[in-house]
């Protein structure tokens, strides 16, 4: 268990931190609604939904800010990895090509199956028989192959 | 497709024989007493009119009032031959029944305003709410939504003031808006003129449309589609009721035109009121008027007029709803081409402001924490105690001055509010003597004083009423700053170098002399030495002279010798 230090202890986070500040606020306030809700009346599955949902959209946030419009610096990115704004282990992913617009890790988790293989989210719509709105069980996405 | 309220025009006259009754169910038929027929479509006169010698047939003569719509319709339809649609045909033939009692629901027009006609006094043009407009006369209690002859100077003359005045008015308006009407005039006017050079050859693909809507139906059956075609289309129907009359001047497409400049007054597209002829729209006129990057620039000049923040993501950008309210929203017509838009917004404005960040000096957090100190601290308070009370204030919780260095800087300034005043004095003059030239000088008081001043604890100990004139009378004493702070940097780092160098010279004079004296007494030792050899040859000679007395002699000598050698010690 590591230490938790007063926040007048702690290092300052690194430069441009202040530009993204409200926007990263803003999501954890809807994350914190998302945790402290009474679950949702239907099926539990669905529970978990809004929570996968905000961090994927928090995650692309970052990933954007770094990677598509270098708008921060590689340290506050670092930075922002280490204190937990953003799935580190996601965006790893969305860097492999195929894996561009990954709704959640789960859904590319074999193992946890029925059948040992991906998310329904994770099939091409051009390849889905029925054309129905359909959403997958782990995080609610509509479909997250990179044709889409 | 719009709904008219125009409903008191008379239908077409029953051909002799025929008689109008109601069914129980509401619904209309007509009842032939002679040949004991009854039908629900309405028989019109056509079937007699179409045998008829047709070549020196007048059409002027036969036509009763071609100012009722549904008549000047039946009427074009005689003479327009399209060629035949089996779709339009099998449309109005079977399935059009079943709709006939209910139609369906349709928006409504209403009249929304009315305007004198100057020179044509009990006329009255109307304007609706999709931006339509008819002639209304109230003494004959007539309305034609085609503009009669009489009536057309004076209307174009209206059309023509509103514009202009529009035009005028609109100075404030964005370069691009006044770029589109005048070329929406310009379009207009040359709309115009050429309908009226071609008028007389050929009429214009509108009303073939138009006709050829009706025209099959009538070929079939007698005319009696008619009504229903009336519901289906009825802004349709009551644009070309003069279609086929003499020489009009005041044609379709001036109406359209007019239409549309009514629409750009309301700020309206052409898709916005649906005028019933997509393909007289003018070009562009569905999505964007001018050019692509124009509407970019207008898109991106929203975004710098509502303050968004480029470091915020689109989805947001939505969610918020505000820039969506914004009309210049619409200036690109795709979301897709918003967001790249955005996108390209964002890089641009990101950057710029790191180039700015990066050209703008760094603001050292010290100074407003040491003008906070100064305000806030006594000695009454304990650091501990002063930390509690102030815990909201920004100083205190900026996360680049550490908590260390705060404690430390107030502990000290406690300590020196308890020295005397005139310590204090005479240190703020040390420290504003201790500044270099091109940080402190005549002009400072204008431009601020230095960060290093600003930030020393010195500078903070006096109150600032009494330090202030201090300052002040500091400051004016000094010569201006120099030409180029480079420079005085440069000067600096000579002037370092210099001293540098006259050191190292000092040292090295220092070290030959130590050199030179050492070489001296060693000289001084050699040549003491050799003194010394010298003597003691000359004793060893004169005691090998041995003479003729032997050794007594000798001895003799000798004691004389020792005596000399002894003193000799003593004195050496």
């Amino acid at each position: 268990m590591p230490a938790i230090r007063h926040s007048s202890k702690r290092k300052p986070p690194p430069e441009g931190f202040s530009d993204i500040e409200d926007d990263l606020l803003i999501f954890a306030n809807k994350m914190k609604d998302a945790q402290n809700k009474p679950p949702p009346p239907g099926p539990k599955h669905m529970a978990q939904w809004e929570i996968f949902q905000i961090a994927h959209q928090r995650s692309r946030y970052v990933y954007d800010l770094y990677y598509e419009k270098e708008a921060i610096s590689k340290q506050l990115y670092e930075w922002l990895l280490k204190n937990g704004y953003a799935d580190a282990m996601l965006i790893a992913k969305w860097k492999k090509q195929g894996y561009e617009k990954l709704c959640c890790l789960r859904c590319v988790q074999t193992k946890e199956t029925n059948f040992n293989s991906t998310c329904i989210c994770r099939v091409p719509r051009a390849q889905l028989k029925e054309d129905s709105d359909m959403q997958c069980v782990s995080c609610g996405c509509r479909g997250c192959a990179s044709s889409d | 497709m719009l709904k008219s309220t125009h409903k008191a025009a008379p239908l077409a006259p029953l051909p002799p024989g025929w008689t109008e009754h109601k069914a129980p169910t509401g619904h209309t038929y007509y009842y032939n007493a002679e040949t004991k027929e009854s039908t629900y479509k309405r028989p019109s006169v056509q079937p007699a009119a179409q045998l008829g010698p047709e070549p020196s047939y007048n059409p002027y003569g036969a036509v009763p009032n071609l100012s009722d719509p549904r008549v000047a319709n039946a009427y074009m339809a005689q003479f327009n031959q399209p060629p035949p649609q089996a779709q339009r045909g099998g449309f109005g033939g079977g399935a059009r029944g079943g709709l006939e009692g209910r139609p369906r629901p349709q928006p409504v027009d209403k009249p929304r305003r009315k305007e004198v006609i100057p020179g044509c006094e009990p006329w009255i043009l109307v304007y609706t709410k999709y931006s339509r407009r008819f002639v209304y006369n109230p003494v004959k209690n007539a309305s034609y939504w085609r503009i009669p002859e009489k009536l057309m100077p004076a209307i174009l003359e209206m059309d023509k003031k509103r514009i202009l005045g529009s035009t005028a008015g609109e100075d404030e308006k964005k370069e691009t808006d006044n770029d589109q009407s005048k070329e929406q005039e310009r379009k207009d006017a040359e709309k115009t003129a050429a309908l009226d050079r071609d008028y007389e050859s050929d009429e214009y693909m509108y009303e073939e449309v138009e006709a050829e809507a009706t025209d099959d139906e009538g070929q079939d059956e007698g005319r009696e589609g008619d009504e229903n075609d009336d519901d289906e289309h009825p802004s349709k129907r009551q644009r070309t009721e003069m279609g086929g009359k003499g020489p009009l001047e005041f044609t379709e497409a001036d109406i359209v035109a007019q239409l549309q400049a009514m629409g750009e007054d309301y700020g309206l597209e052409p898709g916005d009121y649906d005028d019933g002829n997509m393909e007289d729209w003018p070009e562009g006129a569905e999505g964007v008027e001018f050019s692509e990057e124009d509407a970019k620039f207008l898109f991106k000049d929203m975004l710098i007029d509502l303050n968004i923040n480029p470091y915020s993501s689109w989805d947001k950008l939505l969610e918020e709803g505000k820039i969506i309210e914004d009309p210049r929203y619409t200036a690109l017509s795709t979301t897709k081409a918003r967001k790249e838009c955005w996108d390209e917004w964002t890089r641009e404005k990101i950057a710029e402001l790191k180039e700015q960040r990066a050209k703008q000096e760094k603001k050292d957090p010290k100074i407003a924490w040491m003008a906070f100190l100064q305000e806030k601290a006594s000695p009454k308070l304990y650091w501990p105690e002063f930390k509690r009370k102030y815990r909201k204030e920004d100083p205190m919780k900026d996360m680049k001055l550490s908590d260390k260095d705060r404690e430390k800087s107030y502990r000290e300034h406690i300590n020196r509010l308890k020295m005397p005043q005139t310590t204090l004095k005479s240190d703020l003059t040390a420290l504003l003597k201790a500044q270099p030239i091109h940080l402190l000088n005549n002009k400072s008081l204008a431009n601020g004083l230095p960060a290093q001043v600003l930030t020393d604890i010195r500078y903070i100990s006096l109150e600032p009423k009494i330090r202030d004139p201090l300052v002040e009378a500091y400051v004016q004493t000094l010569p201006p700053p120099p030409e180029d702070p480079s420079s005085a940097a440069e000067d600096e780092e000579q002037r370092k170098a210099r001293e540098a160098r006259e050191r190292r010279e000092k040292a090295l004079e220092e070290r030959n002399r130590m050199i030179e004296e050492q070489r001296r007494r060693r000289e001084r030792d050699v040549a003491v030495s050799k003194a010394r050899l010298r003597e003691e040859e000359r004793e060893l000679e004169v005691a090998m002279r041995v003479g003729k007395r032997g050794l007594q002699s000798q001895l003799a000598s000798m004691k004389p010798q020792e005596e000399e050698q002894q003193g000799e010690k003593g004195g050496s």
